[in-house]
């Protein structure tokens, strides 16, 4: 039975900077394709372009060339208003320092992605709190996210990206600020939502991330092309 | 609950959250700006209640003022001029007034001391009004030799509370030629006319006229008064033309004359006042433009979890309009009660003068909508307008700038 495409990439190039002195190619004709509940580990050095990718993916700016599309929708034709909302609802984002924000509490950094919803706050609440007891941090809910410690910090940026029950999970280098157990831990994590049916796609160098069972194939990035796409080719 | 409200609901509690976690800095910014408020509004205040003030005492004046002048001074006035008057249509009293400055040189102050005859004043009938105790001073039993006689008198609050004197109290002025006139106390000017009568000592026009010592037939001016206002005007040219050598004031004039120099002071301390608002918008826009990297990072990633330009508009504007409004309402209370509690304290000097005698009267602001409106608009807005255009400045960053975090 043929998969059905979460992500569909083709041709898609990045350029910042056109026409400057300064200008520089990011992505030259990229083709992905990501099938729903896959979880994809887009491996390379930095600057190879895979943040780039990975901020196209999350439709946090659309491609300079090609065809792009996200959840069935097409990210060129899409106004700035309208890809916001669309990441909001089909994007859950896990970034390399969490940015959370350190001043609010746990629970409040967790339901931030639903104030502009309109969800009351009971329901917000209730929402958190089923996450934060799925990811064991639920004694934490009230305390000031800058005093909790670093794998607890992972956790809850894992419950915000979570909270609104996207079906895509973007992590941009989750690993890189943790010990090899948080990493484990997280990793652990990813399978879960894997499990529970989330697409994911991962960057990073760590081989921990990348050699991980749960780790349907690699894409390899270099110098904004994109290498071993195929899934049936990951062994 | 409708959507929309639920969300601005959020934005409400975010906002408040968002304040207090910044406490101090919006504090003291609530802080100054109340103190902006506060000024101007009270300002505001003491200007329109002075106004009011004004034109409730002046309602029973004169309609009319007549006064002789000599080389561009004004000297006693001839009671013959009342016949040169009887002609003109629409007249329906001239009644003569004497009044001048008693000197009290143990206190080192200016009294007012006027003299009418209170049957005569169509009127008549504020005079007893504007009393808080007593009766208004009737004329002499014996009108033929005042200085024979104890003369009754109506006393302003700052005249019975320098002299010390009770209602039927006895005191004493000098004649020019250093004899004493023997007063009584016959009644007490209300506290509300303060404005024109704190200093003032009314008698009947015969005791006045025996301690100034005014020959016979001469006043210091003439009053007069019309069966229809709306042809004051008319009338007072036509009295100008009747007496060259007078000058004729009506009510308005008057009037006027008080609220330009209340409104020109009050300017004046407005434009040094909008010169500190003008300092707190400059204060207030730095402040939102020159967002620390912990604010700027905060709207970013509000931006990447998913909140749209507006929505943080939407943020600021309600923290910008919580600060803002707050402190309005506390700028505005604190100026009511400045004004209405403290008699204006602070700003008294500058609207009323100096003087040997500071009149302090009752000052009773009228807060009407138009005049919040203006206040608000002369101070929450510019402030809404500062904090909110560079936060869509900064709100329009891009993204991406919280992935490379």
């Amino acid at each position: 039975m043929a998969k059905t495409m979460l992500i569909e990439l083709e041709q898609v190039n990045k350029t910042y900077n056109r026409g400057k002195a300064n200008e520089v190619r990011a992505l030259r004709d990229v083709d992905l394709r990501v099938a729903v509940g896959e979880m994809v580990c887009l491996k390379g050095p930095s600057g190879s372009g895979k943040s780039t990718l990975l901020a196209i993916i999350g439709c946090v700016f659309p491609p300079s060339s090609g065809r792009a599309a996200i959840a069935g929708r097409q990210l060129a034709r899409l106004p700035d208003r309208f890809l916001t909302i669309h990441r909001r609802e089909t994007i859950g984002f896990i970034f390399q320092r969490f940015n959370l924000l350190p001043a609010l509490s746990v629970l409040d950094n967790i339901t931030l992605p639903l104030l502009p919803l309109g969800v009351p706050p009971k329901e917000c609440r209730r929402r958190a709190r089923v996450l934060l007891e799925r990811l064991g941090i639920v004694h934490r809910e009230n305390f000031p996210a800058g005093r909790i410690s670093g794998g607890e910090l992972q956790r809850v940026a894992i419950a915000r990206a979570l909270i609104n029950n996207q079906p895509l999970i973007l992590a941009d280098e989750p690993t890189a600020h943790l010990d090899s157990r948080l990493s484990h831990e997280f990793m652990a994590i990813m399978a879960e939502l894997k499990a529970a049916g989330k697409t994911i796609i991962i960057t990073s160098h760590d081989p921990l991330v990348a050699e991980h069972p749960a780790i349907d194939r690699v894409v390899e990035v270099h110098d904004g092309r994109v290498g071993d796409t195929a899934p049936e080719d990951h062994a | 609950m409708n959507r929309a409200l639920a969300k601005q609901l959020n934005l409400v509690d975010f906002a408040l959250s968002s304040l207090w976690r910044r406490r101090w800095k919006n504090g003291a910014v609530l802080l100054v700006f109340a103190g902006v408020i506060f000024l101007i509004s009270s300002f505001h205040l003491v200007t329109t209640a002075l106004t009011a003030t004004t034109q409730r005492v002046l309602a029973p004046a004169p309609d009319i003022v007549i006064q002789k002048m000599t080389a561009g001074r004004q000297e006693s006035i001839p009671l013959a001029y009342q016949e040169k008057l009887t002609g003109l249509f629409g007249i329906k009293k001239v009644v003569p007034r004497i009044w001048g400055y008693y000197f009290d040189e143990v206190r080192e102050a200016n009294f007012t001391v006027i003299g009418v005859d209170p049957e005569q004043m169509p009127l008549a009938e504020h005079l007893g009004q504007v009393l808080a105790r007593g009766h208004f001073p009737a004329a002499p039993a014996n009108a033929a030799a005042p200085e024979a006689e104890i003369a009754p008198a109506a006393l302003g609050s700052l005249v019975s509370e320098a002299l010390e004197l009770e209602h039927g109290a006895f005191f004493s002025l000098f004649r020019p030629d250093l004899s004493l006139k023997t007063l009584q106390v016959s009644g007490l000017f209300r506290p509300e006319s303060d404005l024109l009568t704190a200093d003032l000592i009314a008698l009947h026009i015969g005791e006045a006229r025996d301690l100034f010592q005014v020959p016979a037939g001469l006043a210091t001016d003439l009053c007069v008064y019309v069966y229809n206002p709306a042809e004051i005007n008319n009338l007072a040219r036509r009295i100008a033309e009747a007496l060259p050598d007078s000058r004729v004031l009506t009510r308005e004039q008057v009037a006027r004359t008080y609220q330009a120099v209340f409104g020109w002071r009050s300017g004046f301390a407005a434009v040094c006042l909008l010169a500190a608002l003008a300092a707190f918008a400059i204060l207030a826009w730095d402040k939102a433009s020159g967002l620390s990297p912990e604010e700027r990072r905060e709207v970013a990633v509000l931006k990447i979890v998913g909140w749209e330009t507006p929505d943080i508009l939407a943020l600021r504007s309600w923290e910008a309009l919580l600060v803002a409004g707050f402190a309005f309402l506390l700028g505005l209370l604190l100026a009511y009660i400045h004004v209405v509690y403290f008699a204006a304290g602070l700003f008294r000097p500058v609207m009323v003068g100096w003087s040997v005698i500071h009149p302090h009267f009752t000052l009773i602001p009228q807060l009407e909508a138009q005049d919040v409106l203006l206040l608000f608009s002369l101070t929450v807005l510019p402030y809404l307008a500062a904090t909110v255009i560079p936060t869509w400045r900064c709100a329009s960053v891009p993204a991406e700038d919280a992935l490379s975090g």
